[in-house]
């Protein structure tokens, strides 16, 4: 049997662990190519014309997988472990997936703040005929997968960090950063005009980073202030979200600016209901600390030359 | 600390029942413009460009009553649950600060304990005048929503066209300046014998149309640009369920969702935030009703809507009921929402007459 996974959107949350997951198992799984200009426009052509570019480009790839394989994986991703929300348009994503296509979706609730995820991975083994073993074996080798690459992109950001090039922090949700077409190549302009740009994914949030690899990164001091005094000195303030990507985002640029940044990029897909909240507060704190901020509506009609343009300009800024 | 005086979110008719209960509080209060092309332009300019509308067109309305001398501002978060509702108060009290405005804001959440703390704080009334000025509200609120719902009734009806509108300001205006609860039975019995003094043709065979959607751009008609009114002129009966009540009855009954959520399992098996379900709930209730056409109401871009309403185009297609989606922002423009609806009426006017037909 084949499992079908649109690469796009929430894929990028939880990059790698569902195609190890379901092949663990011993499913086949196609994975929609890269996005592309027909998956784009297949996508623009069905949705809702308001709804975000993300969710469009969401469509184009259900749609490339439809009739390709037997099952199409669209989780709904409710809440995560701290109890903080995912965006309201995740939550009815494999209903409107379920009117799009005609190749059955396999789709389960992920909600941590009513049960632990192995509860609902053991529902969704059930749908997939699969025992508890099986599937506790699977979730341990995918999360094991995810757990290293994660540790790969921590040592790769305190590698960025020591270069020598203008470092540029890109701001975004996942499903930009990564998918280079829906980006127009962002990272690769940049690296051209010679900045090194550094994903805000790749910023280890406070809790996560070790002590000693922390203060060392730091201009190479030896840790002898405490922590509170690093953080004290900037000026944050911002509400408390109910979403997790709001909180990531605020905690992870708190920490990027205890880096030497150049400046900063937030790219937003047209239509994100969250980030026109989210936006006017990465702006403030960037701007408080006074690091150049430039902010990029991506959507289907971006065209390159704008975009190459603009950045060309925000270079000479810095 | 300063005298606080006070304003706050205008919300169509309702505006009178909420300056009512600061009024009782003993507070001294500025109520925010009336909606106008002007006053929505002037919060669009400061507001986040990406935000959804309501909150621009609030913004907008604070701006002349904090030029007058308010000081203070309410608002209440929380009202949508998972959508950008939750950021009203955060982002309007920065933007506002921003735009050099000294003002204190009381952002608070919609749980009846909240409420009456952030009351008790700003205006040091006593329990029982608090309750008092609450029940005096409600009863203002309850008379209002029932003026709309009789008005809906009476629209298509009347021979002389205009006189439901006519009778409807002037009652509004009235309730807004009674002020001693104890002349309130009398000025609702006088609305109620005006309102019944109205000459209509009965068993009159009418269209009916349903206004579903986000609750702001549904109930209030300066946003819709009188969507129901102008319904209800041209001979079609309008019936809407969603109203502060039923958002509030909702709060406290959380039992309604459920029952909700069961009727709608085959379409949407979340919430979406907001009131995404509600709409689809509504609408299956309405054909259900034998309805002649489903008008649905949202802001631009409003996530919840936008997210429901592919499901209700597909049961738009299953049951073939005419529907028309409309979202509104600072540059939806009066004469296009006017000649979309008059496109909509022939259709809705064709639809009961091939039902008839058939029967």
């Amino acid at each position: 049997m084949i499992i079908g996974i649109p690469r796009a959107l929430i894929y990028w949350k939880q990059p790698y662990f569902w195609e190890s997951f379901f092949e663990n198992l011993g499913f086949k799984v196609l994975l929609s190519p890269p996005t592309n200009k027909e998956i784009v426009e297949m996508g623009v052509k069905v949705a809702d014309p308001e709804t975000c570019f993300s969710n469009k480009v969401y469509w184009g790839h259900l749609l490339w997988l439809d009739g390709k394989c037997d099952l199409i994986f669209v989780p709904r991703l409710k809440a995560n472990e701290e109890k903080l929300e995912y965006c309201p348009k995740f939550f009815g994503l494999p209903d409107l997936a379920q009117i799009l296509v005609k190749t059955p979706i396999l789709t389960e609730t992920f909600d941590r703040r009513k049960e632990e995820t192995k509860k609902a991975l053991e529902r969704l083994g059930k749908k997939l005929k699969k025992n508890k073993e099986e599937i506790k074996k699977a979730a341990g080798t995918a999360f094991l997968k995810e757990k290293e690459l994660k540790e790969k992109e921590e040592q790769e950001f305190f590698k960025k960090i020591q270069s020598k090039k203008q470092k540029l922090v890109l701001v975004s949700h996942p499903y930009n950063l990564y998918d280079d077409y829906v980006n127009l190549r962002m990272k690769e302009k940049l690296e051209k005009l010679g900045a090194e740009p550094i994903f805000i994914d790749e910023v280890p949030i406070k809790s996560q980073i070790s002590n000693l690899k922390y203060r060392a990164s730091i201009n190479g001091s030896e840790g002898e202030e405490e922590d509170e005094v690093l953080f004290a000195s900037q000026n944050l303030n911002w509400p408390k979200f109910h979403w997790e990507f709001g909180k990531e985002l605020m905690e992870r640029i708190e920490v990027a600016l205890n880096y030497r940044i150049a400046g900063a990029i937030e790219i937003s897909s047209f239509g994100c209901g969250c980030d026109a909240v989210i936006k006017e507060f990465v702006e403030k704190t960037f701007k408080q600390n006074r690091i150049p901020f430039l902010y990029l509506m991506i959507d289907e009609q971006t065209g390159e030359a704008g975009i190459q343009t603009r950045l060309e300009a925000f270079m000479d800024t810095i | 600390m300063k005298k606080p005086i006070i304003t706050f979110a205008r919300w169509g008719n309702y505006t009178i029942a909420f300056k009512t209960l600061f009024e009782q509080l003993g507070l001294e209060v500025i109520p925010p413009e009336k909606t106008n092309s002007q006053t929505i332009a002037e919060g669009a300019k400061i507001a986040p460009e990406m935000y959804c509308f309501p909150m621009k067109v609030t913004l907008g309305n604070y701006l002349p009553a904090l030029k007058k001398g308010a000081n203070t501002i309410f608002m209440v978060q929380n009202v949508g649950g998972s959508c950008r509702q939750r950021y009203y108060g955060a982002i309007q009290e920065k933007v506002l600060k921003e735009t050099g405005h000294d003002i204190n804001f009381l952002d608070f959440r919609a749980a009846p304990k909240d409420i009456y703390s952030a009351i008790k704080k700003i205006s040091n009334a006593s329990f029982w005048q608090i309750i008092k000025a609450g029940r005096f509200f409600f009863k203002k609120l309850r008379l209002i929503e029932k003026i709309e719902k009789v008005a809906q009734y009476y629209r298509p009806r009347e021979i002389e066209k205009g006189m439901t509108d006519k009778i409807l300001t002037e009652s509004f205006s009235k309730l807004e300046e009674l002020k001693k609860e104890k002349d309130f039975p009398k000025l609702k019995r006088e609305i109620f014998k005006k309102l019944s003094e109205i000459k209509i043709e009965e068993n009159k065979d009418l269209p009916k149309v349903a206004l579903v959607g986000e609750i702001y751009t549904v109930c209030d008609p300066t946003i819709n640009f009188e969507v129901e009114s102008k319904l209800g002129r041209e001979g079609v009966e309008v019936h809407r369920e969603m109203d502060i009540t039923y958002h509030l009855k909702k709060l406290i009954f959380p039992w309604k969702d459920w029952i909700i959520q069961k009727k709608i399992n085959p379409y949407l098996k979340s919430t979406v935030g907001g009131h995404g379900r509600d709409a689809i709930y509504e609408m299956l209730h309405y054909i259900k009703e034998d309805f002649d056409g489903i008008i649905h109401l949202l802001p631009f871009q409003c996530m919840p809507e936008v997210t429901v309403r592919p499901i209700l185009e597909k049961i738009h297609r299953e049951s073939g009921i005419p529907f028309l989606s409309i979202s509104l922002d600072e540059q939806t423009a009066e004469a296009g929402i006017d000649t979309r609806l008059e496109a909509f009426i022939d259709v809705v006017r064709n639809y009961h007459q091939s039902k008839k037909s058939k029967i």
